[in-house]
């Protein structure tokens, strides 16, 4: 009976270490190569918009976005992951770490503007798109201006 | 005390000179503001470097107000106005420091903004003749001095106050209509359609090299031109 709860606890603690414990390196590498997904997305939906409207294109970009937005991103920046290097030299800036609410505000904003993008995109209203693509440009932007480096 | 009127800063350099700043202003807010408006930016922004050329073209053929052999603030012209013995008209040369400096950052501007991006869904014409990374240290140049810029648009401000307010001296009338009355001095000369000319050729010329449009491919190629698996 005691060597079976120990072996419990063992194994619990085990696998609680190994949830918790996201290597930095691959921390950074998940949201460097999950920003410049959404990066790919934007840019098909613009390409989209300034040239023929795609409607397929376009839903499916912005379901990528949508799907990476909703993902639950903040687990990636783990502590730590303030400084070090992922694919290239991290650009968060420290403050993304402490600012909690405000960070919170931007992340819900962009979410919003997302799910917002992805919902216009199936009915393919170019007119719309183009509105709610410009809307989720913005909350990308205001994330950039505050919370990572300008080089 | 009689006075004359002369005429100071020609047309040309009045339409400049009010274009700059309501494209400085439009470019700022865009810039800051993003979305949708960075493709205005873009534009706006190309006109930009349009009047730049135009007003560096002026500088050399414009009439005699707006010529930089004119108000060039050497050392000899500076300490002279600070010991108060400057008689001229136009740009003092304190103010001359001020117009070559805003030329100069608005030049920085134009160059960094050209080939930089937003990581979002816009990158300058010029883009592609320096890559991604060139790209990103120009786009942190581009946001890092734009500061500077707003600091000389601010002291360009706070001068013509205080010269309104203090030395009682109405900057802004002149370079809305042109003419000026002073005690002493001459009309400005030369600057004919000729000069006007040569210099619209140059601004445009600089337009289209800085547009891109000459780059061998054109940055998005038609989708269907490329053959990618439909998966
Ligand atoms: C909550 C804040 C936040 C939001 C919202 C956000 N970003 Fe970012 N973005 C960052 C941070 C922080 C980095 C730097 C990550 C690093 O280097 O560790 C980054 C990096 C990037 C990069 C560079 C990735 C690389 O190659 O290293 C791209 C591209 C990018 N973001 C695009 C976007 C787009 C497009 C959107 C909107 C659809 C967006 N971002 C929304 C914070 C944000
Ligand atoms: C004198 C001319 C210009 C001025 C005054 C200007 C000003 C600005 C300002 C204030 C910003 C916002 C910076 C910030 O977020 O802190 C900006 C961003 C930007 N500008 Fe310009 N700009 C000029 C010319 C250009 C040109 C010609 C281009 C390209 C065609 C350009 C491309 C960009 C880009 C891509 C950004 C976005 C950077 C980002 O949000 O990541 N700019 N500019």
């Amino acid at each position: 009976m005691k060597t079976k709860l120990l072996l419990a606890l063992l194994v619990g603690s085990l696998a609680a270490t190994a949830h918790a414990q996201v290597k930095v390196e691959d921390a950074i590498k998940w949201r460097q190569s999950a920003y410049a997904t959404m990066g790919w997305s934007m840019g098909r939906i613009k390409a989209n918009i300034d040239g023929t409207y795609n409607k397929d294109e376009v839903i499916k970009s912005a379901n990528v976005i949508q799907a990476i937005a909703n993902s639950g991103m903040g687990a990636l920046y783990v502590p730590g992951s303030d400084k070090g290097k992922g694919w290239v030299d991290t650009r968060v800036k420290p403050e993304l770490f402490t600012d909690g609410p405000k960070v919170g505000k931007i992340a819900t904003e962009f979410n919003q503007a997302a799910n917002e993008l992805a919902k216009v995109a199936a009915t393919g209203d170019a007119a719309a798109v183009k509105a709610a693509f410009g809307k989720l440009g913005a909350s990308c932007k205001s994330c950039h201006d505050d919370y990572r480096t300008k080089q | 005390m009689n006075s004359k009127r002369i005429l100071l800063w020609d047309l040309p350099t009045r339409l400049f000179h009010w274009l700059l700043a309501l494209a400085v202003v439009a470019l700022v807010v865009t810039g800051k503001v993003g979305g949708n408006l960075i493709d205005w930016h873009g534009k706006v922004g190309l006109a930009v470097v349009g009047l730049i050329v135009f007003r560096v073209v002026w500088g050399l053929v414009g009439s005699t107000y707006a010529r930089f052999c004119q108000f060039f603030p050497t050392p000899a012209r500076i300490s002279a106005y600070l010991k108060g013995e400057w008689r001229g008209h136009g740009h003092n040369p304190l103010g001359a420091l001020s117009v070559f400096g805003l030329l100069a950052v608005l030049t920085v501007q134009l160059l960094t903004g050209l080939v930089a991006n937003d990581d979002i869904a816009f990158v300058g014409p010029l883009y592609e003749l320096v890559g991604r990374d060139l790209s990103n240290l120009a786009t942190g140049w581009h946001k890092l001095s734009v500061n500077m810029l707003i600091v000389l648009v601010i002291l360009h401000l706070a001068a013509i106050m205080f010269y309104a307010h203090v030395k009682k001296d109405n900057l802004v009338k002149p370079m809305v209509r042109g003419w000026k009355e002073v005690p002493s001095g001459e009309s400005a000369q030369g600057g004919g359609m000729l000069s006007l000319v040569l210099a619209i050729v140059f601004a445009l010329v600089a337009v289209y090299a800085a547009s891109g449009r000459w780059l061998p491919e054109p940055p998005p190629p038609p989708p269907a031109a490329v053959q990618t698996p439909a998966w």
